[in-house]
């Protein structure tokens, strides 16, 4: 039962046009309707930021305006700063979540041994036990050792859902990738540190490359554990989006929740362009 | 109230000594001396403070506020070498759990809230807990501007100040309505007449789930007109009276529930849920504590423009509202250097100027400063126009805060008797 | 000392070497972390609910937190509405996503783009989509102005309340709107790595198309589906921000009772907080280990 099943998500880059099948157009109105629901809660946000005044029962705004974008783009505004934590504490989480990850997943991708099962087991449930649960139990000791309030505490706490994923992950990547030329490499007499920089670096560097934005991902939304942790003094994008939400400026925060959303989007058609429009597929959902 | 401030006295010297030690202990978690903040040395004080960052936990579901904060504020700290830090809260509750927890956890200096804008029931608690810093607060150079003898400002919610906190402005609760949609004679001028009125407009009233600020006011003030005024609740709390006086309260918010915007079956979190109704006709009223009015949300379009605010005959609350520095603040100095700060006479008017400020009353008195602010104060008061209540008819219908004992009760029963819909016995 | 030296280097290299070294020493930094870390987290929440450790409200150990909860109204109606939530957003997830890949995987025109536009909501934060949906579905959002505009309804309140309604119709939206396109990439890869053969090998043995559906597709993508459909339920039971800004307030989902009483005033409020906590963790662990028996069962089943 391992969650994400990586292996089998992993391989699965081959194209598998079926010749032969009827294409009904049926079909491709249906997509097309599905792809336009799963769009339609972007219209709102879209009108609702370029508009100033924008009431009910106004569908395109009376009055256009940029001023919700530029309270956002602000550079002296909170947006900037949000954006600068975020991304710090993403990349930590990324980069210290991958050195766990890699030893760790070429283990449970490569070797059978007894327990391994467990270990899958052990490592998964921090992805199934709800954030608030985790937030809330690691506070008081977060406190204590004055990691609470600060971006340090706020990186440890987002390991806890993060790091599972992306061993889960890395094990996939070690699973699929030809470690005979590790054998055979060492055989002509390379080195050890020769043989992982030139011949396993290459063969795992996609796949986790892929781990390890998963991995900063699972940072990029956290709400909870930013929000007890950080005790609201660490401001994240997603902080700052809820606090937004709640000062009453729907445009403003229409704004922001994009601005939110566009790295994300900006980093699936990069992901798309490397793997040859698998995307996220490789990988499947966030949390 | 002599007796009671005597009755205090002890209350202060334990408390007093509590804090002078942890006050001692206290190191500055950004690298600014903590210890021995002392007031009256403000040199020292503003010395300590610079290059700190000052946390202030602040409710944050007002985009003007949020605002004028950041970008009035904010620069005027950054010249003392301050940066600020603005945590924006759901709920002040949420700033008073973090720093009791912090003291159970044993954190008692170097904690992460500096500064807590605060008033009411949460300052009882604080205070009660013994969690915040006393007597700092008339010892600021601008405290000479504050009224201290005006009971108004020397007693939160019924509770003695004792300089454990510093006022930043005052506020009224009023109505408002949209002018577009409802006409000046068809609006209720008492609870009465709400009760009638939302029987006759079914669906086009609710008011925020207490215990968020605005929805807590909008309740004690039916449950005064309901229970013979504010009055009969200063002093001593007496728990059976208030539940003899509030039965038919609850009896009233009862058959009145069918009749509320989604039947009473959930209610808006905040104010700004409930503007954001207001602004899209989903109800006909909502509410505001600021006494120049709402010409800064029209200006920033969370209201809309025919927007106006009334108050009723019968009278509705007035308060101050003040900011209060918790025990093991992490920068004790740079959280009185703001609070000495937002008394600056120009910057007061400011915030009370609706245009680019945010019609926040003063905390000052006018009668205290020199005579070209107290003129720029009355200009801004002169150009309020239609998107304030008249001055003279706010004084005269201003009613007291109550004791934090009633606000938590009824917070509490409305709970449990309106929201969960418990069986009153 | 040399000749020592080199035994002990090689009785080091030996050790290293050793089976169970090179098995658990690359596993034990990533086990480390999470038993020190959430173990540490979960273990805490149990023993603090027990009156256990908390400085100065603790007078443990007892069930009180635990017997408060039971006798609490609200703790009861949460329950119901967060397994309702998590059990509709699940079953809506996994019939709608396999749907989705299904169609998907037989689009021959435009199949990459219209893969791409499918998971573009994937890698969104939680809070976003819910902002989304507050801005679409809302009595005075999107759909309900289009409504008015056409004449369909008269004003907000003749609009059906989707959010901040009594079966949390917009928080299901929102996940359902979340997890659909994550089951139907599970399942599209599934299908593309090796559903084309079998299936074909199916209708060249004469299977009608709801048979392959039936014998073919949906068996082979029980197992990987399953992994998912486990992670959306556990999410969709134990996630936060959502119902807090989609949601009516009372009840309340489990998370955010959690943390409403966490954040009480009143500290004594806690160990109820922390009790929460240990009953969502139990519950979602229960569920996800009856699902997996009962998934292997079938599967096994299957493969018969």
């Amino acid at each position: 039962m391992t969650a994400v099943d990586a292996r089998q998500v992993q391989g699965s880059s081959a194209p598998a046009g079926v010749a032969g099948q009827p294409q009904g157009t049926g079909r491709s109105v249906v997509v097309g309707a599905m792809l336009l629901l799963l769009l339609a809660p972007f219209v709102p946000l879209v009108l609702a930021s370029l508009a100033e005044g924008y009431f009910f029962p106004q569908v395109l705004p009376d009055r256009w305006s940029t001023r919700a974008w530029r309270i956002v783009l602000d550079p002296s505004g909170r947006t900037w700063s949000a954006l600068v934590d975020t991304v710090t504490i993403g990349v930590a989480v990324m980069v210290l979540s991958l050195v766990v990850a890699i030893p760790a997943g070429r283990v449970l991708g490569t070797r059978r041994f007894r327990g391994k099962r467990v270990v899958e087991l052990v490592l998964l449930t921090p992805v199934l036990v709800p954030a608030v649960a985790v937030a809330i139990g690691i506070h008081v000791v977060f406190l204590r050792l004055g990691l609470a309030g600060g971006i340090p505490g706020v990186v440890l706490a987002h390991l806890i859902p993060a790091t599972p994923y992306v061993i889960l992950l890395s094990a996939g990547v070690f699973a699929n990738a030809d470690l005979e030329l590790e054998a055979q490499a060492r055989s002509l007499g390379a080195s050890w540190w020769r043989t992982r920089l030139h011949v396993t670096l290459p063969l795992v560097a996609p796949g986790l490359a892929v781990a390890a934005l998963f991995g900063f991902l699972v940072s990029w939304g956290q709400y909870v554990l930013t929000l007890v942790i950080g005790g609201g003094r660490v401001v994240t994008l997603p902080i700052l989006l809820f606090a937004t939400a709640s000062g009453g400026d729907a445009s403003v925060t229409a704004a922001t929740a994009l601005f939110h959303s566009l790295p994300a989007v900006v980093l699936l058609v990069a992901t798309t362009r490397v793997l040859g429009g698998q995307g996220f597929a490789t990988f499947g959902g966030t949390r | 109230m002599p007796h009671r401030i005597r009755a205090v006295v002890p209350l202060l010297l334990v408390a007093l000594t509590a804090t002078a030690c942890s006050f001692t202990a206290a190191p500055g978690s950004d690298g600014a001396e903590g210890a021995e903040v002392d007031p009256s040395e403000w040199n020292d004080v503003v010395a300590a403070a610079d290059g700190a960052t000052l946390d202030l936990h602040m409710w944050g579901g007002s985009t003007e506020i949020n605002r004028f904060v950041d970008e009035v504020y904010g620069p005027r700290l950054a010249e003392l070498g301050i940066t600020l830090s603005r945590v924006p809260l759901a709920d002040t509750a949420d700033a008073v759990n973090a720093v009791l927890g912090e003291l159970e956890a044993g954190r008692s200096s170097g904690g992460s809230v500096d500064l807590i804008w605060i008033n009411g029931d949460n300052f009882a608690t604080m205070r009660q807990a013994e969690a915040l810093l006393i007597g700092w607060a008339e010892e600021l150079p601008n405290a000479e501007l504050v009224d201290w003898d005006d009971p108004a400002v020397a007693f939160d919610a019924g509770l003695a100040v004792e300089g454990a906190e510093s006022p930043w402005g005052s506020a009224q609760f009023q109505f408002v309505h949209d002018t577009a949609r409802t006409g000046e004679t068809h609006l209720p001028r008492s609870y009465a007449e709400l009760a009638d009125w939302i029987v006759a407009n079914p669906g086009r009233f609710t008011y925020p789930a207490p215990p968020a600020f605005h929805g807590t006011r909008f309740l004690k003030q039916w449950f005064y007109e309901l229970s013979g005024g504010p009055d009969a609740w200063v002093g001593s709390f007496d728990e059976d009276a208030y539940a003899e006086a509030a039965a038919p309260l609850w009896a009233l918010l009862d058959d009145l529930r069918p009749h509320l915007w989604r039947g009473g079956e959930t209610y808006p979190g905040d104010i700004a849920d409930l503007d954001q109704l207001f602004a899209n006709g989903e109800v006909d009223l909502t509410f505001t504590l600021l006494p120049a009015g709402i010409g800064a949300n029209i200006d920033a379009g969370t209201l809309p423009a025919t927007a106006r605010p009334f108050v009723f005959d019968t009278g509705t609350i007035a308060d101050h509202h003040y900011l209060a520095i918790p025990v093991n603040a992490g920068d004790p100095a740079a959280a009185m250097v703001f609070a000495d700060l937002v008394l600056d006479p120009d910057l007061q008017a400011a915030k009370l100027d609706p245009a680019g400020g945010w019609g926040d009353g003063l905390a000052i008195a006018s009668d205290r400063v020199d005579a070209a602010q107290a003129a720029a104060v009355g200009d801004i008061v002169d150009d309020l126009g239609e998107t304030a209540v008249d001055q003279e008819r706010l004084a005269a219908v201003r009613l007291p805060d109550s004791l934090g004992a009633l606000t938590r009760a009824l917070d509490q029963d409305w709970d449990r008797f309106i929201r969960q819909r418990q069986p009153r016995s | 000392m040399m000749g020592r030296t080199s035994t002990v280097v090689t009785h080091l290299r030996r050790t290293l070497r050793h089976e169970s070294v090179r098995t658990w020493g690359p596993l034990a930094p990533a086990l480390g972390l999470v038993v020190v870390l959430f173990g540490g987290a979960v273990g805490l929440a149990l023993l603090r609910s027990l009156g256990l450790l908390a400085g100065g409200t603790g007078a443990g150990p007892s069930l009180d937190a635990y017997r408060r909860l039971i006798a609490d109204p609200e703790f009861g109606r949460s329950l119901l509405l967060t397994l309702h939530v998590a059990v509709t957003s699940t079953v809506l997830a996994i019939v709608l996503g396999i749907g989705a890949a299904l169609l998907l995987r037989r689009l021959v025109r435009g199949r990459q783009p219209a893969t791409t536009l499918f998971q573009l909501n994937l890698p969104l934060p939680h809070v976003v989509g819910a902002v989304a949906i507050l801005a679409l579905l809302g009595q005075s959002g999107l759909l309900s102005r289009v409504a008015a505009q056409t004449g369909m309804i008269e004003g907000p309140a003749s609009f059906p309340a989707l959010v901040f309604d009594p079966y949390a119709i917009g928080i299901i939206v929102q996940y359902v709107w979340k997890e659909v396109p994550f089951i139907g990439i599970v399942a599209l890869a599934i299908l593309r790595s090796t559903g084309d053969e079998l299936e074909e090998a199916a209708r060249t043995l004469g299977a009608s198309p709801w048979q392959r559906l039936r014998h073919v597709i949906l068996p082979l993508l029980l197992p990987g589906v399953l992994s998912a459909v486990v992670i959306v339920f556990a999410f969709t039971f134990g996630t936060f921000e959502v119902p807090l800004l989609l949601g009516r307030s009372f009840p309340a989902v489990l998370p955010v009772l959690a943390h409403q009483r966490y954040t009480d005033v009143d500290l004594a409020a806690r160990p109820e907080a922390m009790a929460i906590s240990v009953v969502i963790t139990v519950l979602v662990l229960a569920v996800v280990l009856a699902g997996s028996v009962l998934a292997r069962r079938t599967i096994r089943q299957e493969a018969r």
